[in-house]
């Protein structure tokens, strides 16, 4: 089953993309809002780092059905 | 003629590359027996811990089963399989009469490094809160380094963890649990950075135990408006309430199955890079000889390192996340939406 292999790396690129849109969003976002307003950075990188986790989570349940499709 | 030229290359880079991948697949299906460097072997649990370098070889670690409402201990793998009740098939070990075993309490080396960072954990903050009770810390200054330095990470774990997530009242029954797990989850990410070290936080049965505990203290601990939103969600016509119910009810074990899949894969991930990484310098050995391998091995080393350094960073990051998840989680919960329905009155 060749193909299996096939749609696990072009699952995991297509993933990768995703989660990587969404991160870089959040990055986008959360840099603004510190710019703009310094004294709530702190506030600000707790929340980013719980939306990139939240994110990420999603990422990583379509990366382990990759996974498992290349090494079944 | 610039345009032209350009996709000429162009054809011809995919074209060779094209020819040589192919190549390489024929060769590499023919020797495939021979020289495989199998990475997942390399990330997986194993029954004995490997050493090699070292005088010592491969220690092989202590077998336990039940089986037949029996214990069977044995000190290696090689001393249950010489016995007459258990045999091995496939690399694994069966009982010999063909029936199965009931419940499988190997050591096994994820095991064996989760044990390290909890004993990594006692040995650092039993004799820590000795000293506080003591005195030193709380009346006079932390003295040293050591005590510096935990004070300060136990210190971020309460503020920026706990009472950020989890309300005031409450906060300091969780501590414990929240900055135990933190303090174990970083060690037993770090522990595999070290050489003959494994992450077990790489093993999703760790993981698994870990979200499993957070979902115990959260469902333990909710309030009364937890369970009335997750069965009869307030503040929305019925027959929305009869939806949400069951997306509701799976949100409850989706939440501690995702922060069980997000570190293990994490950790695991790191992990089959660095080997996928140094392993480029073999499949550039076989495609375009040794002499290029050498030459590249210098930048796949280069890359490791950065991707060890990387990973260095995400072992504090990920027990970061897991903890902050967690207490998230707690907090959500335990919430009382008291101020929330006083709003809504007030807006109808």
């Amino acid at each position: 089953m060749e193909f299996a292999y096939l749609a696990a790396g072009l699952g995991a690129g297509i993933t990768a993309i995703g989660a990587g849109v969404g991160i870089g969003l959040i990055g986008k976002s959360a840099m603004e809002g510190s710019a703009r307003q310094p004294e709530a950075a702190n506030d600000i990188r707790t929340s980013m780092i719980i939306s990139a986790a939240l994110i990420e989570g999603v990422a990583l349940f379509g990366e382990a059905v990759c996974a498992i499709l290349a090494f079944k | 003629m610039r345009p032209f030229l350009r996709r000429l290359l162009l054809t011809l880079l995919i074209l060779t590359t094209g020819i040589s991948l192919t190549n390489a697949s024929e060769s590499a299906a023919e020797k495939e027996d021979e020289n495989r460097v199998d990475i997942l072997s390399k990330v997986q649990n194993h029954y004995k811990w490997d050493l090699s370098p070292l005088p010592f070889g491969e220690v092989e670690l202590p077998r336990i089963f039940l089986y037949d409402s029996q214990l069977y201990v044995y000190g290696s793998t090689t001393a249950a399989t010489a016995s007459e009740t258990f045999t091995t098939k496939d690399h694994q070990v069966v009982p010999a009469d063909g029936g199965h075993i009931t419940l499988d309490l190997s050591i096994s080396t994820h095991l064996l490094f989760f044990w390290f960072s909890a004993l990594i954990t006692m040995l650092i903050f039993i004799p820590l809160a000795n000293r506080y009770r003591k005195g030193v810390g709380k009346e006079k200054e932390p003295k040293g380094v050591f005590q510096n330095m935990f004070e300060a990470s136990f210190i971020f774990v309460r503020d920026e963890v706990c009472r950020e997530n989890i309300p005031d009242k409450h906060y300091k029954k969780f501590l414990p649990y929240l900055a135990t797990a933190f303090f174990t989850i970083t060690f037993m990410n770090l522990l595999g950075l070290l050489p003959w070290g494994t992450s077990s936080t790489a093993d999703v049965t760790v993981t698994a135990s870990l979200a499993l505990l957070t979902f115990i203290i959260t469902q333990v601990n909710a309030s009364k408006e937890h369970w009335k939103e997750v069965f009869w969600f307030p503040g929305v016509p019925s027959w929305v309430r009869v939806i949400m119910m069951p997306i509701e009810f799976i949100g409850l074990f989706t939440k501690p199955f995702a922060l069980a899949v997000r570190l293990f894969a994490n950790m695991l991930s790191g992990k089959i890079l660095i080997f996928s990484i140094i392993g480029l310098i073999f499949v550039f050995a076989e495609m375009f000889g040794p002499a290029v391998a050498y030459g590249s091995s210098v930048l796949w080393i280069a890359f490791a390192v950065f991707i060890y350094v990387i990973k260095a960073f995400v072992a504090l990051l990920q027990a970061y996340i897991f903890v902050m998840l967690s207490a998230l989680f707690i907090g959500m919960a335990m919430e009382e939406h008291e101020e929330h329905e006083e709003v809504e009155y007030a807006g109808a």
